[in-house]
């Protein structure tokens, strides 16, 4: 009895006392915002024609379904050119932002408005990576996914040798984040008292208006609050939601290799061996038949694959309980998806996916993974014969000693 | 203390979101059963909009069969006279827009096979509509074909496209060499009706997704 009270205690202290997982929620920030951002610029000439308001699915159909299944998409506030033209370049910059972790809360919220926007706008133009997309642009705004690589990260680490050369007390006046945090509530006002969330579900508005709140109360406990317990009370909450989150991402990985995996098994096509060689066959999905021909020449191989991938996908969820056997079928999982990617023509369903299995990597490897890539940025510096970056960066680690979780 | 029963609290709220968001997505996920028949309605209106979810990727079955969409157009010449042209093979298009394509377009990919998809979902076996989603899907095919074979400049110089027609082809797979699977080859097709073509239809920005 007292071994269980301890155990849930020490559970409790790590879930409170901080916000676990810096390097995987900062590889999938990147990883779903770099998906994001790649497939906007790749589909920027197509743009009108996927979510225009005079494209084939245009703004009076949008609006009709819309009517009946009361998503998000700020694009059916105005069915003019200039606003969808706004809101496409929003998306883009605020997967950029995002990607570089520059005010991270607020840009994560812009994400998810841009990734809604427009799929929600459109919703038959897009697939199983979109899907994706989609429920990981909200998950990611509960989650503090700049800790590390990320500018605002760089910041803290300024204000942090700043602030202890400077006099006591004195405070480092943040303005951008202030007027950021202003303008955008001004919008939000004008949009919620303009009626534009009336008939939306409250999914999203709920988000938007919690969070710039929270922005609120987090500024001014750390500004006004005169004993140290509110500000630790208000990282605790921090905390706390986003294990929560990162939970929540975890567990939707979980599900979606599940239900592929188990639906699978009742196929009879992955029964009797030859469901790979199908898709490799159909003229939406084969766009190097000579090599698809090639991968499957061998029945015996095929039968392999197919098997192969059924058995990844079912048995991945269980194999979280064991470390080194997660890392190997890990390393399948994003192999298959990288060759999914060209064989198949997927790449944005591949990239997300892979985005997503990476929150389940060992810390130890991002982190040789993050120096691996600052070493790489510093020599490419230094080549280009400018004066380099002040010195190699110390290595960040934010949690201490038990910070090889949650992998 | 005080700060000790707010983390708490925080803590409880937060554990039982988790608990009942995964709770739902699961069960939504989960194939029909006893909780969802029972509670079908609660699901859904927690998961929908925002959290829909589909995984069946290429489950239980991948799909075995080349669908391809083809249209057709009655055009009105300049002088006044009404001709019929010949099948454009959409589909085929789509295809060797991503033959050797490292970074295929939702244009190219999903645009035209989720529309049919989404028409054949919505419609019974005698191309009837079922409610509103069935005359929408009727309304964004048409626009699609409409915009194709405008790109392809089916009603010629100063003609104007009066009706459309779509048809399916259908054809399998052909089964592996090493099978001994014996599958007709023949395909089969689908013919809709003709379409009269609204006048919104046409405008269809063209240049939006010209390569």
């Amino acid at each position: 009895m007292n071994r269980l009270a301890l155990s849930v205690s020490s559970a409790i202290a790590r879930v409170t006392e901080s916000a676990l997982g810096p390097y995987q929620t900062a590889v999938i920030r990147i990883g779903f915002s770099a998906t994001w951002l790649l497939f906007l610029l790749r589909e920027f000439p197509h743009r009108e024609e996927l979510y225009g308001p005079d494209g084939p699915w245009n703004w009076d159909l949008a609006q009709q379904l819309i009517a009946v299944n009361h998503a998000f998409t700020a694009l059916m506030w105005s069915d003019s050119g200039g606003w969808f033209e706004f809101v496409y370049v929003l998306a883009v910059l605020a997967s950029f932002l995002l990607l570089l972790g520059w005010r991270t809360r607020t840009m994560s919220v812009l994400f998810m408005l841009g990734v809604l926007s427009l799929q929600n706008r459109s919703v038959f133009v897009g697939d199983g990576g979109d899907n994706v997309l989609h429920l990981m642009s909200v998950y990611l705004v509960f989650t503090r996914c700049g800790q590390v690589w990320s500018l605002d990260a760089r910041r803290a680490r300024w204000v942090r040798s700043e602030g202890a050369a400077r006099a006591r007390g004195e405070r480092i006046a943040d303005r951008v984040g202030v007027v950021l945090w202003a303008v955008l509530g001004f919008a939000l006002v004008a949009v919620t008292a303009g009626g534009r969330f009336d008939g939306v579900d409250p999914t999203v508005p709920v988000i938007v208006w919690l969070v710039w709140l929270a922005l609120a109360v987090w500024w001014v406990v750390g500004r006004r609050a005169k004993s140290a317990e509110p500000r630790i009370l208000l990282d605790v909450v921090g905390n706390i939601v986003h294990n929560g989150a990162l939970f929540v991402i975890m567990a939707e990985a979980c599900l979606i290799y599940a239900t592929a995996g188990w639906y699978k098994i009742q196929g009879s096509r992955w029964q009797d061996g030859t469901a790979v060689y199908y898709p490799l066959h159909l003229d939406y999905f084969s766009p190097w038949p000579g090599l698809a021909d090639l991968l499957s020449s061998s029945g015996t191989l095929v039968m392999l694959v197919t098997y192969g991938t059924v058995v990844v996908q079912v048995a991945f969820p269980f194999t979280l309980f064991n470390r080194r056997v997660k890392n190997v079928l890990l390393a399948a999982m994003m192999t298959e998806h990288a060759v999914i990617a060209v064989v198949l023509g997927l790449p944005f369903f591949s990239l997300a996916m892979i985005a997503a299995d990476s929150v389940f990597l060992p810390t130890s490897f991002l982190r040789r993974l993050g120096d691996w890539v600052a070493r790489a940025r510093a020599r490419v510096v230094a080549r280009r014969g400018r004066t380099p970056l002040p010195g190699p960066r110390a290595p960040e680690n934010p949690e201490p000693t038990h910070a090889n979780s949650p992998a | 203390m005080r700060y000790q029963v707010g983390a708490a609290l925080a803590l409880a709220v937060v554990a039982v979101a988790v608990c009942v968001h995964l709770g739902m997505v699961f069960l939504h996920v989960a194939p029909s059963n006893t909780v969802t028949k029972a509670h079908g309605k609660a699901i859904d209106d927690w998961v929908y909009p925002e959290f829909e979810q589909n995984w069946k990727l290429f489950a239980p079955n991948p799909l075995q069969q080349n669908i391809a969409v083809q249209a057709r157009a009655e055009v009105q010449a300049k002088s006044g006279e009404i001709r019929t042209t010949g099948w454009y093979d959409l589909s085929a298009e789509d295809g060797r827009a991503i033959d050797g394509n490292l970074l295929p377009s939702h244009t190219q990919q999903n645009e035209l096979r989720r529309a049919l998809d989404f028409f054949l979902a919505t419609h019974d076996s005698d191309n009837r509509p079922s409610g509103l989603r069935g005359s929408l899907s009727e309304n964004y095919l048409r626009r699609i074909v409409v915009l194709r074979l405008d790109r392809e400049d089916a009603a010629g110089k100063g003609g104007v496209v009066e009706q459309v027609q779509v048809r399916t082809r259908t054809t399998n797979v052909p089964p592996p060499k090493w099978s001994t699977e014996k599958i007709s080859d023949k395909p089969i097709y689908r013919v809709l009706p003709w379409w009269s073509v609204a006048t919104d239809d046409t405008d269809t920005d063209t240049d939006g997704g010209a390569e």
